[in-house]
Order: C-alpha cells, then sequence, then structure tokens
C-alpha cells in the first residue's frame, strides 16, 4: 500500500487492539555524544513506511539499543506529524559509560630465568579494556596487554560493528609480543652446556584485517588476513632427551627475521541461553588458517580446528556441559600457532594473548609420553562439566554454581604415531592425559569469575620434577 | 625475594581467579512466587457464584509512578498483566491461576486510549479516557478466580498477585539471551577473543523483565 494512502485506523486482532500510521519520521533525543545516525542504524524503520503500533520490531528495537551497550535507558514513543494519520517516532536515549574492562589475567607460573635455571613461582598478568563508542561513532577502540617475567604482549584493536551501515562488522589490530618460551625438562644441552631449560626469545609485530558476517541469528562467518614479522634469538645448538634418546630441540621459529602471512575463515554457530552459565544450546566453531607462501609467507601450514559444546538441562536445575575439540596443523606452523598442553590442561595456566608463562610439563596422570609434548601439530580434548546451582540473585551477583568437570585430552606430533619416544611402551605411547577441575562459577554485575582447585592442583608434581619422563 | 613475595601476594588475591566479562540475562518465565505468604497484605473482596469464587481487588499503585502514566500516551501499546494465584495458607505451591491483561494504545489523533482487557471468561475493547484506563487496567471486579472443587473445605486460602507493566515477552528474553551470548552487530573477530561479546552482556541483564512489578497478598478466605 503506498504511504500516502494509508489512513489511520483501529485494528484488533485476538489479543491486541492496535493503530497503523504513516511514518513522517524518526526523531532521536538525548544523545550528547552517539551520533544521531549510529542511533538510526538500529531502527528498522524509515520515513513513508506504514508503522503498526503492535509490530514486535519496534520492541526489538529498544532492546538492540540496549544491547549495543551505549545506553543505559532507551524509550520509543510516538507523536503527531504534520497532517492527520502521520506519526514520528521518537527515540529517547540516556547514555552511559562506554569503558570497559573485558578481561582480567591474575596467576601464577613456574617459570625459568634467563640461564636456563628452573625458578620457583613468578606472577603474570594483563587485561583487556575497551572504548565501546568511540566519539560516539559506535566503532569500538580495544586495548590489551599481558605481562610476566621478560614477557611483554600488547593489542590495540578497533571494531566498527557496521561497516558502512552494512551488515558488515569490520576488525583491524595491531600487535605487538615480546615473547619467550622454554623448552626440554630439567636437563637439556645448550650451544653445549648443561642447563635446565633452553630459551627462545622472539619478537612479534604485525596487524590483522577481518570482516566478519551474521548467517541468521545464531551463525555468524569471519575472515581474518594476518601479517607479522617475527624476530627470533634461537640458541645455536640444543639438545634434549626424548624419552631413552637425546635429539635436537625444534624451536619452531627460524633464527632470525621471519615473515607470518596468513587468510582464515572461521564461521560460529550459537544458541546458548546464556554465555557464562549456559543451561542449554550449543556452540560450534569450526576454522580453517592457511598460510600464504604465496604472498610472502615463511610458514607455509594450515590449520583446522573445530569446536564442539552442548549444555543440557537436568532436574532441579543441574546441567551437564559437553566439550569437545579437534585440531591439525599440517605444515611448518610458527611456535605460537601449534597446540600447547597448558591450553588444554586445566592445570597449568593457558597461554595468555598468545604468551607462555611456564615451563612445566603436562602433569601426566596416566604415565604416558604426554610428558615429552610441550607443543603439538595435532590437540583432541574432550570435557564433561556438571554444574549445580548455589545461588540465583538478580542485583549484583546473578548466579552462583558449583562445578565440577572431567576430561582427556591428547597433543601430540606425527613422529609421536610414527616413531614413538624410546621407553615408552603400550599404553603409554599414547599421548595422553588427564584434565580436572572444581570449584565455583560466580556471575556478577562486574563479570563472571571462576574459582577452581585446579590451579593450585597442579602446582604438586604427580611424579617428581621430570613428571615421569623415561630417562636413561 | 620480590619476585616470590609478589606471586604469593598475587596469588592469594586470585592466582585461580580469572575474569571473563560474561552475559546472563536475568529475565525468567513467569513463575510461582517463593514465599507468598510473606508477601504485604491488601483488601480483597470475595463472593460465591454457585461454586466459583470470585475476587475483586484493586493494584492501581502499579502506576504510582508519573513516567509510567506518561508512557501509556506515548503512542505505543502499554500492557499491564495481573496474575492471581490461589495459595492454601502455609503452603508455596499454588492450587489455580487467574490472568488479566490489560492492553492499552493511546490513539494520537483521535486523543483516545484503545483498551483491550483480556480475563477468563471474557475479552472486550473500549475506548476510554485517563481515568478509564486506570480504572479498567487497574481494577480486578469479580475476577473468575477457582471452583470449589479445588479447594479444600474449611482450610484457608489467599490470593498471591504479581502485576506487571509491560513484561518482556518469552520470544524477547529468547533474543536477548542471543543477543548476549553474541550481540547482534558488535561481535568481534575471533571465536576466543571477541572484542565485544561479553560486556555488552552487562548491560543487557540489567535490562528489567517489566516497567514495574508490584506484588501482593490478600487476606485469606475458607470455603
Amino acid at each position: 500500500m503506498a504511504a500516502g494512502l494509508v489512513a489511520p485506523g483501529v485494528v484488533r486482532a485476538a489479543g491486541a487492539v492496535g493503530l497503523k500510521y504513516t511514518l513522517e519520521g524518526i526523531e532521536v533525543r538525548g544523545n550528547r555524544t552517539t551520533l544521531s545516525r549510529v542511533v538510526l542504524r538500529y531502527v528498522p524503520f524509515r520515513a513513508g513506511d506504514v508503522l503498526d503500533v503492535n509490530d514486535p520490531e519496534l520492541e526489538l528495537t529498544r532492546f538492540r539499543l540496549l544491547g549495543t551497550g551505549f545506553f543505559r535507558a532507551v524509550q520509543l514513543s510516538l507523536r503527531r506529524g504534520t497532517q492527520r494519520g502521520y506519526v514520528v517516532l521518537v527515540v529517547d536515549v540516556a547514555e552511559r559509560n562506554t569503558i570497559v574492562v573485558d578481561d582480567v589475567w591474575l596467576g601464577v607460573s613456574a617459570d625459568v630465568n634467563p640461564n636456563g635455571e628452573a625458578k620457583p613461582l613468578t606472577a603474570f598478568g594483563g587485561a583487556r579494556v575497551t572504548e565501546t563508542n568511540l566519539a560516539g561513532t559506535g566503532i569500538g577502540l580495544g586495548g590489551a596487554f599481558a605481562v610476566a617475567d621478560s614477557q611483554l604482549g600488547l593489542r590495540a584493536r578497533i571494531v566498527d560493528p557496521q561497516l558502512g551501515s552494512s551488515n558488515w562488522i569490520a576488525e583491524t589490530e595491531l600487535l605487538y609480543n615480546n615473547a619467550r618460551d622454554f623448552f626440554g625438562n630439567n636437563d637439556v644441552l645448550v650451544n653445549g652446556q648443561a642447563a635446565d631449560y633452553a630459551i627462545e626469545t622472539y619478537q612479534r609485530f604485525g596487524g590483522r584485517l577481518g570482516f566478519g558476517h551474521d548467517l541468521g541469528i545464531s551463525s555468524q562467518l569471519l575472515f581474518n588476513y594476518r601479517l607479522e614479522r617475527i624476530t627470533a634469538n634461537v640458541p645455536l645448538a640444543a639438545s634434549d632427551y626424548r624419552g631413552l634418546d637425546v635429539e635436537p630441540i625444534d624451536f619452531m621459529l627460524p633464527n632470525g627475521a621471519s615473515i607470518l602471512s596468513t587468510l582464515s575463515a572461521t564461521i560460529v554457530h550459537d544458541t546458548r541461553d546464556e554465555q557464562f552459565l549456559p543451561s542449554r544450546g550449543h556452540h560450534l566453531v569450526a576454522s580453517l588458517d592457511l598460510g600464504l607462501t604465496p604472498l610472502g609467507s615463511d610458514y607455509p601450514y594450515a590449520k583446522v580446528v573445530v569446536r564442539a559444546s552442548q549444555w543440557f538441562p537436568l532436574p532441579w536445575g543441574h546441567v551437564l556441559g559437553l566439550d569437545a575439540f579437534v585440531g591439525g596443523i599440517f605444515g611448518d606452523a610458527p611456535l605460537f600457532e601449534r597446540f600447547y598442553v597448558g591450553d588444554f590442561s586445566d592445570l597449568l595456566p593457558d597461554r595468555v594473548l598468545d604468551l607462555n608463562f611456564d615451563r612445566r610439563p603436562a602433569p601426566n596422570y596416566l604415565s604416558t609420553d604426554i610428558v615429552e609434548i610441550r607443543y603439538g601439530n595435532y590437540a583432541a580434548k574432550i570435557n564433561a562439566e556438571y554444574r549445580i546451582p548455589v545461588y540465583r540473585g538478580h542485583r549484583s551477583i546473578y548466579g552462583v554454581d558449583f562445578f565440577g568437570s572431567f576430561g582427556v585430552y591428547g597433543v601430540a606430533n606425527g613422529q609421536d604415531f610414527t616413531d614413538p619416544a624410546r621407553g615408552y611402551l603400550g599404553f603409554s605411547t599414547v599421548p595422553i592425559d588427564l584434565t580436572f577441575n572444581a570449584g565455583l562459577r560466580i556471575d556478577t554485575q562486574a563479570g563472571g569469575f571462576v574459582i577452581g582447585i585446579a590451579n593450585l592442583v597442579g602446582l604438586a608434581p604427580v611424579h617428581g620434577p621430570e613428571q615421569g619422563a623415561a630417562r636413561p | 625475594m620480590r619476585g616470590p613475595l609478589l606471586a604469593v601476594l598475587i596469588f592469594a588475591l586470585g592466582a585461580t581467579t580469572s575474569l571473563v566479562a560474561t552475559a546472563q540475562q536475568s529475565a525468567l518465565p513467569p513463575t510461582p512466587l517463593a514465599h507468598p505468604g510473606a508477601l504485604p497484605p491488601r483488601q480483597a473482596n470475595y463472593a460465591w457464584e454457585a461454586d466459583l469464587l470470585r475476587a475483586s481487588f484493586s493494584y492501581r499503585d502499579v502506576l504510582a509512578d508519573p513516567e509510567l502514566v506518561k508512557k501509556l500516551s506515548s503512542g505505543l501499546p502499554t500492557v499491564i498483566a495481573m496474575r492471581a494465584y490461589v495459595y492454601r495458607e502455609g503452603q508455596d505451591t499454588p492450587v489455580a491461576l487467574a490472568a488479566r491483561v490489560c492492553r492499552v494504545v493511546y490513539d494520537l489523533w483521535d486523543e483516545v486510549y484503545r483498551v483491550h482487557v483480556s480475563e477468563p471468561e471474557r475479552e472486550r475493547d473500549q475506548a476510554a479516557v485517563l481515568d478509564g484506563v486506570l480504572r479498567l487496567c487497574t481494577e480486578a471486579r469479580d475476577l473468575p478466580v477457582v471452583r470449589r472443587g479445588l479447594l479444600e473445605a474449611r482450610q484457608p486460602y489467599f490470593l498471591a498477585v504479581v502485576v506487571d507493566v509491560n513484561p518482556v515477552s518469552p520470544e524477547i528474553v529468547d533474543q536477548m539471551h542471543r543477543w548476549m551470548s553474541r550481540p547482534s552487530g558488535s561481535t568481534g573477530i575471533g571465536p576466543s577473543d571477541a572484542l565485544f561479546g561479553s560486556f555488552v552482556q552487562l548491560f543487557v541483564r540489567q535490562i528489567a523483565t517489566s516497567d514495574k512489578t508490584l506484588t501482593f497478598r490478600t487476606g485469606d478466605l475458607t470455603p
């Protein structure tokens, strides 16, 4: 129906009474820093549209605007237009602080001094902060840092959630890492000298450009291009035991400068009812990274990762979560792209901004040759988590759940399949280990906290300082 | 020495704690009240029509906030939903529920409120001025509540009443959950490293499940 022909009238439907008008315009009020055009991005009506006051899009518009995080209050209303049957949609907003702390990392790790000698516990930490509505444009500016002894990681990102008012998300990121990593297990030779660990230091500097697009309400497709310069300082010669044999250490980075150039595609399907304490739904992420050697990359490789999680509601509000991960790297990926055991074990600190803070091998509860592997080209994990609600609230604390989790993971390289480390027989040649955790998940107004016992338990060696590694 | 000392300090502060921005919506579907007997009391009149219990009571104070009254004339629908649960005194499980929903839209050009009322046994549309809206939408008159057969003789019963102004529909709650998990148009380019995927949820979850909620209980009735 042509806009001008719509006459106002009472619309009767089951359970509702409403009206239809012709929309004369949209007025944005209360925005001091946010540009009106940013607000209008989220309003799916235009002048000339027929506006049914019962259209659910009106209610959704309010929540869409609240969902941006730019406003603490949003109200929609109508006022008369210049002629009968015409109205103006008024969007009243009240802005809020948009600087947000996204993540805080604190922890302790088992470190190594510059001479390769094992050190007691040292601290690491970091944070991620974001201005989500830069100068009222709706563009996000974020920064993150992570620090530990002799390590620093920095990130700066700009995100346009609606590139050129389109449905595309665009993001660019700069990164800098001054990193180091540790190789061996208390008994290595570095340039002919005995040491506890061999240390590799490297710097990364580069950037990433990404685009994303929604594929319906639950799915999203993302593309990233990454370009980095890596400068590594690798020991000239270093060797370590692998089972009963001594083998040269693969530092997974070439000495000196190199270029990393990759293209990646990721698809996300997410039907979780909540992010931190989900009770139903699933979360699926599949990604493919390709090293672009034709564009100058020194790292020819492909990396495939699939992760699937499902949550099941149980009686009494209990929740069972199942999680599966599988990944493979084919080719010559840089160190920080490989699968690290600490990322799969709850008993070791995860990497933060790709920085690795801990020298310890896998806990090795199953006495396998997982203890010989720090980084691998193949990884898999299955994990189950059971949650019991302890508290539900609506003010500062939204929920507290007790959780217990248990999983099995494996990290390996091709060599571990074709030529297992000598000194291991039968089941012990399968590089798998157990992981577990228990504690509280606390969902609060300030964020979600996980308080678990795994970090503490992980500090106690299971099989002594070498964690059950086979040695001559 | 400073290294280990700092480590211990930080460990004590939260070595095993990780902070991740998250999301949870506090909106829940309508459920019976946890402690209905402890709600503030309010006057109600009961009448038996054959074996049907009818109740009359007012909840006009649900619109005590002038902003809500102003919102009635916004030109967009306002919903006032009332649920009256029948409880036996001393118990926390309701035996019956009566609901009454009033939907109001102000006609900007005719300057009159269009009102639709739904309650057990009847639905009606009316045009009204503001006083009429308050009467139609915030007063239950001879509301059919429960049949005598569902009540135990010589036991005291009462009504626990919940009134919501503009309750958020379950569909919207569902959509909000999705946005909180991965806010539309504001997700970082990285499945494990979302820039926005978290903080928005902190804000969205502060959205109330309705503009105003009023709860009270009535006096006892013994069949």
